[in-house]
C-alpha cells in the first residue's frame, strides 16, 4: 500500500508545483516552451529538444490581467495572463497560443504587450479541419510554429525527431486512456487523486509521466480490489481541477468513471497515425479530433459522445462543470442537456471559475444530485 | 436633405435615407416572397461572402440584423429569456440568444423572417458564430455551410490562409449548387463584383466626408446604413443608394449643413457595436454635449474593393474582428487622423468577447499614438440588462471634460 501512496504523492507534488517543475528543467539547462490550451502541438516542441509545459491558469486573484481583459472573459485566460505578467513563467523561451475560441484569440493579442520577455507564437488551427485543404492549413500552421520556435530558441527541427516524439506522445495517450479505465476498479483513488494524475501530465516531459503512470498502474494491480459502492459519474467541461469541487464529489461518494474534460481525457482521444511525413501525421491527428466544444462539428457529436460514455461505463449521471464565461461550452451544454434528457440520464450543471472561494452552493447542488441518483 | 431631417417631414423617396431604408426592409420581404414561391432560402452570418448567395440568386436573411432590429424595438430581453429558459447562459452573445429564441418561437411583433432551409456561416467575426449555427442546424435539422476564416495573428494575410479560404469558397459554392439547383456563372459574379465595388467606393467616399469640419453627417447615421453595406452590397440598388448618400453629404459640405443637429463642438470615434436597446440614450448623451461621433471602424470595414476572386477571398480575411491588434489599431488611427477626431469612446460590449477582449490595450495604443483621450462604458448590443445610463453619462462627461480642457476651453 505504501508504494501506491508514494506513487500518488509524486503526482500531487508535481501537479501543485508547476513553477518548481519549470525551475528544475531550466536548472538542467533545458529550454521550456509554455503551451496554452488547447491542442497545442507539444510534439513539435518536444521534437526540437525542449520541454513543452502546459498551462491552464491557476486559482489566483486577478489584478494585472484586469487592465487587459474585461471581466466577462473566462478565468482560464485571465489567470494565464496574470501568471505571465507576474513572472511565473520567467525563463520560458516562448508561449504557443492556439486560437480555437474567441477568448484565446484575445490572449495572444494581449500577451504581446503585457509579457514582453516571453515571445508569443500563434498556432492558427482550421475549423474546417477534415478536408485536404484543412489539413494543409494545419500543416502550414505547424510550419509557422516551427519557424517561430527556431527563431525564439535557436533550436532546430527535424522530421525524423518528430516521428520519435509522436511515438512518445502516442504511448502517453494510450497509458492515460488505460489509466482512466483502470481507476474504475479502485474506488479508493479519489477524484482529487485522479485530477492530480491528469494535471501533472502538463508539467512533465511525457515519457517521464508515462513512466510514473505505469508505476501507478502496477502498484494498483498489486492491491486487492474492494467492493465498489460509489456513485458513478461522468464529468464533462473544460477544466475540473478545483480541489474544493473534487472534494465535494469525494465527500458524496462519487467516482469519476470517465470524462470528456478538455484538460483531461480530451487530450488523449486521438493518436497520430503514420503518414508521409511526421508533420503530416500530426496534421491528420488534428483533423481526426472531435467531441470537443472548440472544434466545429455540425452534428453536435459531443452530445451523443457524452451519452455514450454514460452507457459504456454504466454511470449514474453526468456532471457538467461549466467554466464561467466559456461560450463554446455554454452552447454545447444545451445540446448535451437535451441528449441526456432523451435518455433519462440525470445531469447536474455546476458553474465554477478560478476565483471562486465559496463552494457551499455547489455542495448543496451535488448533495441534491446524489439524492436523485440514489 | 438636411431640411428633411430638421423638420421631420415625410421622407423624400429620392433621399438616400429612404432608399437605404427600403433596401433593408425589402430584404425581408424578398426573402419571404422567395420562400412563398417555394425557393430555398438561407440564414446567413453578417460577414459571410454575400457575393456567393447573390451570384447564385439565393435569397438570404441576416439573423444579426434581425436581432439588432428586435433589440432596438424593445424585444431583446423577452427573446433572451426564451433561450435562457432553454439552458443558454446569459453570458452568450445576445444576438445568438435572440436568434435561437426566434428559431424556436418563429414569430415576433418586432421583425419576422422566413424559416431557413440552409445556413451560411462564416466565423471571420467570431467563433461564437460557429457554435450558434451548429446549434441552429441541429435544432432545425438543416444543412450548415461553413467558411472558416480564422483570426489572423499577423499583419498580413498569408498565402496559406488565402489558399485555405479560397478552397472553402469553392466548396461552399459547390455545396449550394447541389443543394439548391442554382448555378454559379462567371458573368453574374462579375456583375455582383462590380456592384459591390461601386457600393463600397461610394460608402468609403461618403464616410470620408467626415474629414470636413463640421462633419456633414451624424455618425449614428452610419450605424443604420451599414446594414445595407453588410447585406446588400452586391445589388444595383445598393450602389445607387450609396452614391446618393455620398452626393447628399457633398451637398451638405457645400451648404454647411449636417444631419448632426446643433453645434459640433467635439468629434469622436465610437468603438463597438451600437447599444441597440439604448440608441436614443447613447445618441442624446453625445448630442446634448455637442459631440458628433464622426466615424467608426465600420466606415472603413465595409469597403470591399477587389478585382477578382482571389482579391475577394483576401478582403474577407481582412474584416475587423479577424485582424490582429496592430492592424486593427492602425486602421483606427488612420480614421482618427483623417477625420480630426478628438476622443475615443469605447463600448465594452458584454456580448462580444472578441471585440472587447483586447480593446483595452488597443485603446491605450490608439490614444497614445493620436494623443487623444479615451473612455469606455459597459453595455450590450442587444440585452438591455447590461447597460447603465448613469455610468454612460459619467463616462461621456469625463471624456467631454478632457476634450474641453485640451482645447483650453471652459
Ligand atoms: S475554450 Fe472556454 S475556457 Fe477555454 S479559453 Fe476558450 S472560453 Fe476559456
Ligand atoms: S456580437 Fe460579437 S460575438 Fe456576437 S455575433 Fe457579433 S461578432 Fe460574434
Amino acid at each position: 500500500m505504501s508504494g501506491l501512496k508514494e506513487s500518488l504523492q509524486k503526482f500531487h507534488k508535481i501537479a501543485s508545483s508547476p513553477k518548481e517543475q519549470l525551475k528544475n528543467y531550466l536548472a538542467q539547462d533545458k529550454k521550456v516552451v509554455i503551451c496554452a490550451p488547447v491542442y497545442t502541438p507539444e510534439e513539435i516542441v518536444h521534437a526540437m529538444g525542449m520541454v513543452p509545459m502546459g498551462t491552464w491558469g491557476a486559482d489566483i486573484e486577478i489584478k494585472e490581467a484586469k487592465t487587459y481583459f474585461p471581466a466577462f472573459i473566462c478565468s482560464v485566460m485571465q489567470s494565464v495572463l496574470e501568471l505571465g505578467i507576474r513572472g511565473e513563467f520567467e525563463g520560458a523561451s516562448a508561449i504557443i497560443i492556439p486560437s480555437l475560441c474567441d477568448s484565446l484569440k484575445c490572449l495572444g493579442e494581449n500577451w504581446k504587450s503585457s509579457v514582453k520577455n516571453i515571445p508569443f507564437i500563434p498556432m492558427v488551427y482550421p475549423q474546417n479541419r477534415k478536408a485536404d485543404f484543412g489539413k494543409a492549413f494545419t500543416k502550414a500552421g505547424y510550419e509557422r510554429v516551427i519557424a517561430d520556435l527556431e527563431k525564439a530558441t535557436g533550436q532546430s527541427f527535424d522530421d525524423a525527431k518528430l516521428t520519435e516524439s509522436i511515438a512518445i506522445y502516442n504511448e502517453h495517450n494510450a497509458i492515460m486512456r488505460q489509466l482512466s479505465d483502470c481507476l474504475n476498479d479502485y474506488p479508493e483513488i479519489t477524484a482529487v487523486d485522479r485530477n492530480a494524475i491528469f494535471q501533472s501530465a502538463f508539467y512533465m516531459e511525457k515519457s517521464e509521466h508515462t513512466a510514473l503512470v505505469k508505476d501507478l498502474i502496477s502498484e494498483l494491480t498489486k492491491t486487492e480490489k474492494t467492493a465498489n459502492n460509489k456513485i458513478k459519474i461522468v464529468t464533462t467541461g473544460i477544466l475540473v481541477d478545483a480541489e474544493d469541487l473534487l472534494k465535494i464529489l469525494d465527500d458524496n461518494d462519487m467516482q469519476i468513471v470517465a470524462d470528456n474534460v478538455a484538460s483531461e481525457s480530451r487530450q488523449y482521444h486521438v493518436d497520430a497515425k503514420p503518414a508521409e511525413t511526421a508533420l503530416d501525421s500530426l496534421s491528420c491527428k488534428f483533423a481526426d479530433m472531435d467531441n470537443c466544444s472548440v472544434l466545429f462539428n455540425v452534428d453536435k457529436a459531443i452530445a451523443q459522445y457524452t451519452v455514450g460514455l454514460v452507457s459504456k461505463y454504466q454511470a449514474n449521471g453526468v456532471i457538467f462543470v461549466m467554466t464561467k464565461f466559456c461560450d463554446p461550452e455554454e452552447f454545447d451544454y444545451v445540446m448535451i442537456k437535451k441528449a441526456c434528457a432523451e435518455k433519462n440520464i440525470p445531469l447536474l450543471l455546476v458553474e465554477i471559475d478560478r476565483q471562486m472561494t465559496n463552494y457551499e452552493q455547489v455542495r448543496t447542488a451535488v448533495e441534491t444530485f446524489k439524492e436523485i441518483l440514489k | 436633405m438636411s431640411n428633411e431631417v430638421k423638420k421631420k417631414s415625410p421622407p423624400d423617396p429620392n433621399s438616400a435615407k429612404f432608399k437605404l431604408g427600403k433596401i433593408a426592409t425589402d430584404a425581408y420581404v424578398d426573402a419571404q416572397a422567395a420562400k412563398d414561391r417555394g425557393e430555398m432560402i438561407g440564414w446567413c452570418s453578417s460577414n459571410f461572402p454575400v457575393e456567393i448567395p447573390e451570384t447564385l440568386g439565393l435569397a438570404v436573411c441576416y439573423p444579426e440584423n434581425q436581432a439588432a432590429g428586435i433589440a432596438a424595438r424593445g424585444g431583446g430581453e423577452r427573446l433572451c429569456n426564451v433561450s435562457e429558459d432553454d439552458g443558454y447562459s446569459n453570458d452568450i452573445c445576445a444576438y445568438a440568444r435572440i436568434n435561437l429564441a426566434y428559431a424556436k418561437i418563429k414569430d415576433t411583433p418586432e421583425q419576422n423572417m422566413p424559416e431557413p432551409d440552409f445556413l451560411l456561416c462564416c466565423n471571420n467575426i467570431c467563433n461564437c458564430m460557429i457554435k450558434w449555427y451548429e446549434n441552429l442546424a441541429k435544432d432545425l435539422n438543416i444543412p450548415m455551410i461553413i467558411i472558416d476564416i480564422p483570426f489572423n495573428p499577423d499583419y498580413d494575410v498569408s498565402d496559406a490562409q488565402v489558399a485555405y479560404v479560397k478552397a472553402q469558397f469553392m466548396e461552399a459554392i459547390k455545396q449550394l449548387e447541389e443543394l439548391t439547383g442554382k448555378k454559379w456563372t462567371e458573368e453574374k459574379f462579375q456583375e455582383v463584383m462590380e456592384y459591390s465595388g461601386r457600393t463600397s467606393r461610394a460608402w468609403l467616399a461618403a464616410t470620408s466626408e467626415a474629414k470636413h469640419t463640421p462633419s456633414p453627417f451624424n455618425g449614428f447615421d452610419l450605424l443604420n446604413h451599414m446594414a445595407v453595406m453588410v447585406t446588400a452590397r452586391g445589388k444595383k440598388e445598393a450602389a445607387e443608394a450609396m452614391e446618393v448618400l455620398h452626393k447628399e453629404y457633398l451637398e451638405n459640405v457645400e451648404t454647411g449643413n449636417s444631419t448632426f443637429r446643433g453645434e459640433e463642438k467635439h468629434r469622436i470615434i465610437f468603438e463597438g457595436i451600437a447599444c441597440w436597446p439604448y440608441l436614443r440614450a447613447t445618441s442624446t448623451g453625445l448630442k446634448s454635449r455637442g459631440i458628433n461621433m464622426v466615424t467608426t471602424i465600420y466606415a472603413d470595414a465595409f469597403g470591399f474593393i477587389y478585382d477578382d476572386f482571389d482579391g475577394m477571398v483576401k478582403a474577407y480575411c481582412n474584416v475587423p474582428n479577424a485582424m490582429n491588434l496592430e492592424h486593427a489599431r492602425d486602421k483606427r488611427v488612420k480614421l482618427i487622423k483623417e477625420n480630426h477626431v478628438e476622443g475615443l469612446l469605447v463600448h465594452t460590449n458584454r456580448s462580444c468577447k472578441l471585440w472587447s477582449g483586447f480593446m483595452a490595450e488597443m485603446s491605450r495604443q490608439i490614444a497614445a499614438e493620436c494623443e487623444i483621450p479615451h473612455v469606455a462604458f459597459d453595455g450590450d448590443q442587444a440585452d438591455p440588462r447590461n447597460f447603465s445610463e448613469a455610468q454612460y453619462e459619467t463616462r461621456v462627461q469625463g471624456l467631454t471634460e478632457i476634450m474641453e480642457s485640451k482645447k483650453g476651453g471652459c
